[in-house]
């Protein structure tokens, strides 16, 4: 075989696969593998000259730590605003529902006792909802008095 | 042998998974395997001083942005294209064409010259290594920019061809492709065709 041409020289100095052929070619051609070689001793020079200038790398690492802002744990995702209004009113919904069939299945007819469950049962969930110790209900959405004023008004 | 992804340090997801948690301490983990790595990554684009700035900003960043890593791709390759971006934007800052790094040295070619390492040659031979490396510095200057950029990331940095490809968002082929004709460009300017 001749003599690799330039294209084949740059393939072989580059590093990216070579023919079959020009490998063989390679590894038999003293001249053509100096000429490889040299150009890559040369590129091996400015790298090392590069490295040179190298920084201390523990005093970079303290440097970047001290940079860092405060750590803090993952933000919980934000509850939807809509969320209590909503939990509110599935609660007396469900409430409603209730008693509805306590009424339809009551064996006096349903004429006394649901009325004292109602009331008691409205009671207890409006202390529920007006607990703001409770986590995640410390915040009361101005819109959440009506409604339940609302919801209180059409039970009644 | 030439290395493979494969034999990058492994473990960096567990690492992730904890500074993503908040953990300081996995983050300064993951500083001391890449910070290296992430210098070499901006010396190709700038001077040393401002390569080690570039490379803290990047690590900066790095931490501030952790938790919007999504792990799709290697943790050192989005490193690699912060520190990428943080270098091109340094850049465009200094509303300049080419490589501060290699401004200096060209203009001060001796100063490439007197920096090659005395190796014990004999005096003639190391005058004319010194002048080859410096002959070699300036002619980086004369490439196309991308064909500048993928050889200084391929052979100073010591990235594979994958590495870059997926670090510039290029196809390989095209990797390929431009570190041929950087190469091929260079020994014409170097004269070694003949």
């Amino acid at each position: 075989m001749r003599h690799l041409d330039n294209h084949q020289l740059a393939t072989a100095i580059a590093g990216l696969e070579l023919e079959a052929g020009v490998e063989e070619h390679l590894t038999s051609c003293m001249s053509c593998r100096r000429q490889v070689q040299e150009t890559r001793e040369l590129i091996a020079r400015r790298r090392e000259l590069l490295a040179d200038d190298e920084p201390d790398w523990q005093r970079q690492r303290h440097e970047i730590l001290l940079r860092l802002p405060a750590i803090s744990a993952p933000r919980r995702k934000r509850s939807s605003r809509w969320l209590r209004p909503m939990l509110a009113a599935a609660a007396i919904l469900l409430v409603v529902v209730g008693l509805g069939l306590m009424r339809r299945h009551a064996p006096n007819g349903g004429q006394e006792a649901p009325e004292v469950a109602v009331e008691q049962i409205l009671a207890d969930v409006d202390a529920v909802l007006d607990d703001d110790t409770i986590p995640g209900f410390e915040s009361i959405d101005p819109g959440l008095a009506n409604l339940e004023k609302m919801y209180t008004n059409g039970a009644s | 042998m030439t290395p493979t992804r494969s034999d990058l340090p492994q473990g960096d997801e567990d690492l992730v998974a904890r500074a993503q948690a908040g953990e300081g301490e996995a983050f300064g983990q993951l500083v001391e395997r890449h910070q290296r790595r992430v210098w070499l990554v901006c010396r190709q684009y700038l001077g040393p001083d401002e390569a080690e700035a570039a490379a803290q900003d990047t690590l900066v960043k790095a931490f501030t942005k952790i938790r919007a890593f999504n792990q799709r791709a290697a943790f050192t390759t989005w490193l690699t294209r912060i520190a990428i971006n943080t270098c091109l934007d340094q850049l465009r800052r200094w509303g300049r064409e080419g490589l501060k790094a290699e401004d200096s040295e060209a203009e001060n070619g001796a100063g490439v010259v007197e920096q090659v390492a005395d190796d014990g040659a004999d005096p003639e031979a190391r005058v004319l290594q010194r002048q080859a490396v410096a002959r070699l510095a300036s002619c980086e200057e004369k490439l196309p920019a991308r064909q500048r950029e993928i050889f200084r990331l391929r052979f100073y940095a010591g990235m594979e061809l994958e590495e870059i490809a997926d670090a510039l968002e290029v196809h390989v082929g095209t990797v390929k492709t431009q570190l041929h004709r950087a190469v091929h460009r260079l020994r014409g300017e170097l004269g070694a065709y003949r």
